[in-house]
Parts: C-alpha cells; sequence; structure tokens
C-alpha cells in the first residue's frame, strides 16, 4: 500500500509541535469573583477523605443549603506524590476550582497566574484571619495573597525519659536550647558506647530558621543559608554524627523513617506535632509510658508553624462560588470545628483565644494543645515559600556532604546556596 | 474461511494478497465474480483500518510521548511554563552537572554487577528445579513468588532487614560480626540494592530458562555422559550452548532493565538517592529534576534521551555478540 507522504509529514509536524503548544501561556485569569454564587465547583483535599469523611460531608452540605443552585463535588488525593498531582492538573488545565494547598505549592502556581489574588478577589476576608497567616500565602516577588489560611499546627519536642535516665542526664530537666541538646546527645553516644542516638534528621531548612539563620535576602532574590550561624549549626551537627549522637541513617531518613526510629526507642529526641500523641498512645505503649514533652528548641524565640491553605483556581469557571466555599471552609466557625476533631490549630483572628486552647484539665493532650497554640501566636512559617523540593535535595545532599567529611560545612552550605540560587533563577 | 493461494501462503477470501483465485474464464460461479469496482478501491487500505485502533493507541501512549520528549530534550520547557528552543543546551549542562555522572556511573554500575548474575543464576536454579522428584512444583512457585510480589512491598521489606537495626543486623552482631551500614554507606547500599533486584528477579528469569531447557534433547546428554562427561562438562558442552541464544535474550532484557532501575534504590536509598545523593540512578534523576510544580521538563527530557541512547546501545551491543558468536 502507497502511503501518502504529505500525510506522513503533516503528522509527524503534528506530532513535533504538539508539545509545544501544550500547557499554554501563564495568562492569568481575571480577579473578579462578584456575581452570583451559583454552579458545580470541584474541591480538592490532602489525604483527608479517611478520617474526615463525615465533617467534609457535612461541611459541603450546610454549604450548599447555605447556597441553592451550587454543587460540591469533593475529590480527595493520597499524600504520596500530592504535589506531582497538582502539577499535572495545572499543566493539563484540569486544576479543581478550590484546592488544599501548602505555601510551598501556592508560589509556583500563582507564579504561573493559576492562583486567585484574594487580596484583590476577596479583601473583605483579610481581617477574619490572623495577619502572619493570611501572609503565609504570599509570594516574594509577586504582589497579592494566594490562598486561603486554613489550618495551622506547630508541636513540641518529644524525649524518651529512659534513654535520658539510662545516660545518666534528668529525665525531668530536658533541653531547652541547641546546646544543651548538642551536650545532651554527645552524652547519651558515649554512655551508650553509640548504641543510642539523640536525633535521626539531619538539620533542615526550618532547622536553620530555627536556630536565626537567615534563610534568604529581603526581595526573595537569593539564599543566604550560608552564613556564619548556617556553618556553626552544621558543624555542631557534625560533631553529633562524629560522635553517633545522630542515627547512622539520618542522612537517607525521612520524616516517617526518623518517626519510626522514636517509636522504637532507638532515638530519644524528636520533634512532632500534637497528632503524635494518640499515635504514640496507640502504637507504641511503653514509649508512651516514658514520653517527656518539652517545648520545640528555637533560638529565635519563635516556634516553627506549618500553615495550610485553600487556594481558588484563578482559571474557574465559577468564581464566586469557588471564592465562598474556600471562604466557608476556613472560617471561624468551621476551622473551630475541625480543630476540636483533630489536633490542629485555627488561623482564624482570636480563635486562639477560645478556652479550648486555653484551659488545661491535667492530660497531657491538652498540655501540648496549649503549650502550641500559645506559642503558635508568634510562630513563624521558616520553610520559604519559594524553596522547592529539588531546592530541599540540595540541601540535603549538601549537609551530607559536611556531615561525611567530603566537604568542609561552609564549602557545603556555599554550594548549597549556589546550587538554590540558580534554581531559583529558573523556577 | 481462509484458503491456500499458488504460492502456499494462507489468505482471507476477500483479500486479493495473491494471484486471483479464480482468474478470467476460469470457473463461472459466484465464487468467482470479482469484487465491485467501489470495494476493490478500498481494499488496499482495509489492512490499515483494522489496525487503526491499536495504531491510535500506540501513537497516543507510545510514539507521542517519545517524540514529545525528544522535543522538549531541546527546549527549556518548565511544569507550568511552556520552553523556548535552546538547541543543545540541556546537553551541554549535563555535562557539567555532577549529579548527571553520579547517575550514569551508578546506571552503570547496576548493569555491571546486576546481569551477569540474571544471566547465571537463574540457569543454575532452573537445572535444580528442571529435575522431576517429589515436591518440586512447591520449590518451583516459591522461587517464583518474589517476581509477583509487589516491588515497593520488597523494598520496604528489605529495608527493614537491613535497617541499622534490623534482622540482618542483629544476626551479624549476634555472631560477633557487628552491625553493617547496609542502608547508610553509599556503596554497600547499592549493592544492597543490586541484590534484591537479582532476588526479584531470579524466579522470572528461572521461567524463562526451563521452556529452554524443556528443548534441549535428553539424547545429547545421554551421548555425552557415555563419552564420559562429568556434569560440570555436560553443563558447558551441552547446556550452555543449547540455550545460549536464551541467555542472550536475558542479558539483553535484563541490562535494559538495570540501566532504567528506579524503585530499588529509590525505596532503600530514599527520595534524595543515598547519602549525599551518591546512589541516584539516570532515572531517579529524571524523576526529581522533572516532577514537582517546578519541574525541569526540557533538562529532564534531555536526560531521558541519554538513557534511551545508551538502552539502545546496550541492546545492539548485546545481539551483535550474539550474531559474532554465531558466524
Amino acid at each position: 500500500m502507497r502511503i501518502n507522504r504529505r500525510a506522513v509529514a503533516a503528522a509527524a509536524v503534528i506530532a513535533v509541535v504538539l508539545p509545544l503548544s501544550a500547557c499554554g501561556g501563564s495568562e492569568a485569569g481575571s480577579s473578579d469573583a462578584s456575581g452570583k454564587v451559583a454552579g458545580k465547583i470541584t474541591f480538592q483535599t490532602w489525604n483527608l477523605q479517611a478520617n474526615f469523611k463525615d465533617y467534609f460531608n457535612g461541611l459541603i452540605a450546610d454549604f450548599e443549603k447555605q447556597h441553592p443552585g451550587t454543587d460540591v463535588k469533593w475529590v480527595d488525593r493520597p499524600a504520596e506524590g500530592y504535589a506531582d498531582k497538582i502539577s499535572a492538573d495545572a499543566a493539563g488545565g484540569t486544576l479543581p476550582d478550590v484546592v488544599n494547598v501548602s505555601p510551598d505549592l501556592v508560589a509556583p502556581l500563582a507564579k504561573a497566574g493559576l492562583a486567585l489574588d484574594l487580596d484583590k478577589a476577596a479583601p473583605q476576608y483579610k481581617k477574619e484571619y490572623l495577619p502572619g497567616a493570611w501572609d503565609a500565602h504570599r509570594v516574594p516577588g509577586a504582589e497579592g495573597t494566594y490562598a486561603f489560611p486554613w489550618y495551622l499546627n506547630t508541636g513540641p519536642l518529644f524525649y524518651n525519659k529512659r534513654l535520658l535516665k539510662d545516660a545518666g542526664l534528668d529525665p525531668e530537666k530536658p533541653p531547652t536550647t541547641y546546646d544543651e541538646v548538642f551536650d545532651a546527645g554527645l552524652t547519651m553516644a558515649r554512655q551508650s558506647k553509640g548504641k543510642v542516638a539523640a536525633l535521626a534528621n539531619v538539620p533542615t531548612i526550618e532547622d536553620f530558621g530555627r536556630y536565626g539563620v537567615p534563610l534568604m535576602n529581603e526581595d526573595g532574590t537569593a539564599f543566604s543559608f550560608n552564613d556564619p550561624k548556617g556553618v556553626e549549626l552544621l558543624t555542631r551537627y557534625k560533631e553529633l554524627y562524629d560522635a553517633k549522637a545522630l542515627d547512622p541513617q539520618a542522612l537517607t531518613a525521612t520524616p516517617e523513617s526518623s518517626g519510626h526510629k522514636f517509636l522504637t526507642e532507638s532515638v530519644a529526641m524528636n520533634p512532632g506535632s500534637a497528632l503524635d500523641l494518640a499515635n504514640f498512645k496507640k502504637q507504641a505503649p511503653s514509649l508512651y509510658k516514658n514520653i517527656g514533652i518539652t517545648d520545640q528548641i528555637t533560638s529565635t524565640g519563635k516556634a516553627n508553624m506549618y500553615v495550610m491553605g485553600v487556594m481558588v483556581n484563578a482559571r474557574s469557571k465559577q468564581k464566586p462560588a469557588a471564592v465562598a466555599f474556600a471562604h466557608f471552609v476556613t472560617d471561624a466557625t468551621r476551622q473551630m470545628e475541625f480543630a476540636k476533631q483533630v489536633a490542629i490549630f485555627p488561623s482564624t483572628a482570636g480563635s486562639l483565644d477560645d478556652p479550648y486552647f486555653t484551659e488545661e484539665d491535667g492530660t497531657d493532650e491538652t498540655r501540648v494543645r496549649v503549650a502550641a497554640a500559645k506559642s503558635l501566636k508568634t510562630a513563624v512559617n521558616y520553610t520559604p515559600v519559594l524553596f522547592s523540593e529539588q531546592m530541599k535535595t540540595e540541601l540535603r545532599n549538601a549537609v551530607a556532604r559536611a556531615l561525611q567529611g567530603k566537604q568542609s560545612p561552609e564549602e557545603a552550605l556555599d554550594n548549597a546556596v549556589k546550587a538554590c540560587d540558580r534554581l531559583l533563577r529558573q523556577s | 474461511m481462509k484458503t491456500s493461494t499458488a504460492s502456499g501462503t494462507t489468505t482471507s477470501d476477500l483479500v486479493p494478497a495473491g494471484p486471483p483465485l479464480h482468474g478470467p474464464g476460469h470457473g463461472t460461479g459466484s465464487e468467482g465474480r470479482r469484487p465491485r469496482r467501489g470495494i476493490r478501491r478500498h481494499l488496499p487500505y482495509s489492512p490499515w483500518l483494522f489496525a487503526a485502533p491499536g495504531l491510535l493507541v500506540v501513537g497516543a501512549f507510545s510514539l507521542y510521548p517519545f517524540l514529545s520528549t525528544l522535543v522538549n530534550a531541546f527546549t527549556d520547557r518548565r511544569t507550568l511554563v511552556p520552553g523556548e528552543f535552546v538547541g543543545l543546551a540541556n546537553f551541554r549542562e549535563l555535562l557539567d552537572d555532577e549529579m548527571f555522572w553520579i547517575g550514569l556511573r551508578n546506571s552503570s554500575l547496576y548493569v555491571l554487577g546486576v546481569v551477569p548474575a540474571l544471566v547465571i543464576l537463574p540457569l543454575l536454579l532452573a537445572m535444580l528445579v528442571q529435575r522431576q522428584i517429589p515436591g518440586i512444583t512447591f520449590f518451583r512457585s516459591a522461587f517464583y513468588t518474589p517476581v509477583v510480589a509487589s516491588i515497593v512491598v520488597v523494598g520496604l521489606i528489605w529495608v527493614w532487614m537491613l535497617d541499622d537495626r534490623g534482622l540482618v543486623n542483629s544476626v551479624l552482631e549476634a555472631v560477633g560480626v557487628g552491625r553493617v551500614g547496609f542502608l547508610s554507606d553509599q556503596w554497600l547500599l547499592l549493592l544492597s540494592a543490586m541484590g534484591v533486584t537479582v532476588w526479584k528477579g531470579l524466579g522470572y528469569y528461572m521461567i524463562i530458562y526451563l521452556a529452554a531447557l524443556a528443548n534441549v534433547p535428553r539424547e545429547l546428554h545421554e551421548a555425552a555422559a557415555v563419552d564420559g562427561a562429568g556434569p560440570v562438562r555436560r553443563f558447558f558442552t551441552v547446556t550452555v550452548p543449547a540455550v545460549r541464544s536464551t541467555m542472550v535474550l536475558v542479558g539483553a532484557l535484563s541490562s535494559v532493565a538495570a540501566f532504567k532501575v528506579f524503585s530499588e534504590v529509590y525505596l532503600m536509598a530514599g527520595p534524595s538517592g543515598g547519602p549525599a545523593g551518591e546512589d541516584t540512578t539516570l532515572v531517579m534523576l529524571v524523576q526529581r529534576v522533572g516532577t514537582g510544580l517546578s519541574g525541569r521538563v526540557g533538562y529532564a527530557s534531555a536526560i531521558s534521551v541519554v538513557v534511551f541512547v545508551v538502552t539502545v546501545a546496550l541492546m545492539l551491543l548485546v545481539l551483535r555478540a550474539d550474531r559474532k558468536e554465531d558466524a
């Protein structure tokens, strides 16, 4: 059979040109969200369906009742690969109308014009939230706020009283400063002949932040965590690593694997959140008997907090309904209801003054909750919103090179900053 | 209905693939009637019509992504930003990228470490379970079990076993060897991942060898035995030549799979690719730089093109070696 050469050539050209045309431009959608709240919208959450199905179904039913003519379709995505799923949707033009995001996910979406600027589209809601939380979804180099703040989280440092006692340390006087953490770690490693490590994780960007290291310049155009304070932190960690006070597998550990080491009592200290307490009780009763709880270690006086947000797709066809729903999910009433179901904290103004967050009843749960709520009033999200996953890997690899002695802490951090700056320019 | 043509091939009644069954003047029945002009005009296209659904699927899910990757390799495309043509810039950047060379080194080492083991060990295993003794089916199934197990489950099990406080280290400590950093030392980690790949692949290639061994004539072994050849000599003079082409096939398949290794190393070394990323393989690097909201799709595509070229070269190398042997 003769094949039409022109047809083949045309098909080849289409196949070659089509990928280039995919994704389209990054033209921003209009910020106008005024109009009737109606229509069908899709709401995407981040691994919440398994435990909070009834809460969200009730919330959606309430919204639909309040706004006749609206129809909310709820989709939940697993935690694993959530960013990849969003990027596939964003690239394919199928991003849901309302999306559960963290600040680092918002930044690239805002840059691509896919996140609605709430300072323009919904400024009337700003006063309802804690100022720090409202600002959490700002992107350096761009004006505006790109997601409603949702729940906040922070947590104490958990420690194993038995392991501290075995090392000759006073379990009732846990470390309160970085210096004390490092000294306690070295003592524990020495006493146990390297069998018990104090920590299971290498320092991350928020550790550098809590240590008081300036992470970025004021314009958000370059990283600066290679300053002398950053070098000092990494040098102290190298001392820990050399003395086996840092778990030998810390260089390849994930937060999950280091949490597992704490559960199995091979590591003495682990930063966590109020969510972990129930987990210890259920999964490791023997650890729970020995659990010690102390304030998050920080040299700045401000704890680290994690912020969740709810973003509105700037290209949503039902923008009024999407904005109304995103606000509904994150308003004070709904956040308070959600906080009573799970150990998270509302980002709405005044909510943290509720007796639920200020009064202890003598249990560990309320003690952690009250302490965390108190620290949240001044807490900071130390992870820069422009710090991408690839940048995290660059920092992690640089830290590993320094700990292994392949590079000096100074050289390793200089290289990491160089690599992160390059990635920042390319983003 | 199928009929034989003059050339001996088989063809359908309606497809004029060979000489006409009934030429002019041969027979007068309805079978001898020529297809109508309209139908005949379309006959050359009909095979393509039948193939169209398959071609569409192949085009959409194999050819298009492949061509798309090729094109992207010459652009600076990112996940949310359409790219511009940058020529060979991505490939030039690869030459200066330390992580690319680490990935190339590890993927190549993986081929060198895994392929010989996967060519030889499954053959020995197949010879062992080929014998017809009571209960042998159990062992065949047992050896095949890792093949059907999910790689994620396999990876997690081995991570627990090789953990600093896992089963293997507990045994080593009990016998006085002391703990070994299977998952914290750069080279031991890579070796451990290779071990898991071999362990998981043994059963699969064993089945292929079992099929090949079933075709080795028993008389050859008997004749060699009569001539005084022992088991080792019979293995090298009878078995190996008889299954040589299968060994080449196993070598080709396993070398391509080894060069493209991802799951085992990712699960055991973690997303950062081992300490300081020193265990990163090329495919892990593609995943790391090309995915996420800030993914550099163009650069990741350039790495994918390198992976493609090397795997094709590997295949050609193995097949060429086989042809030389034949000559």
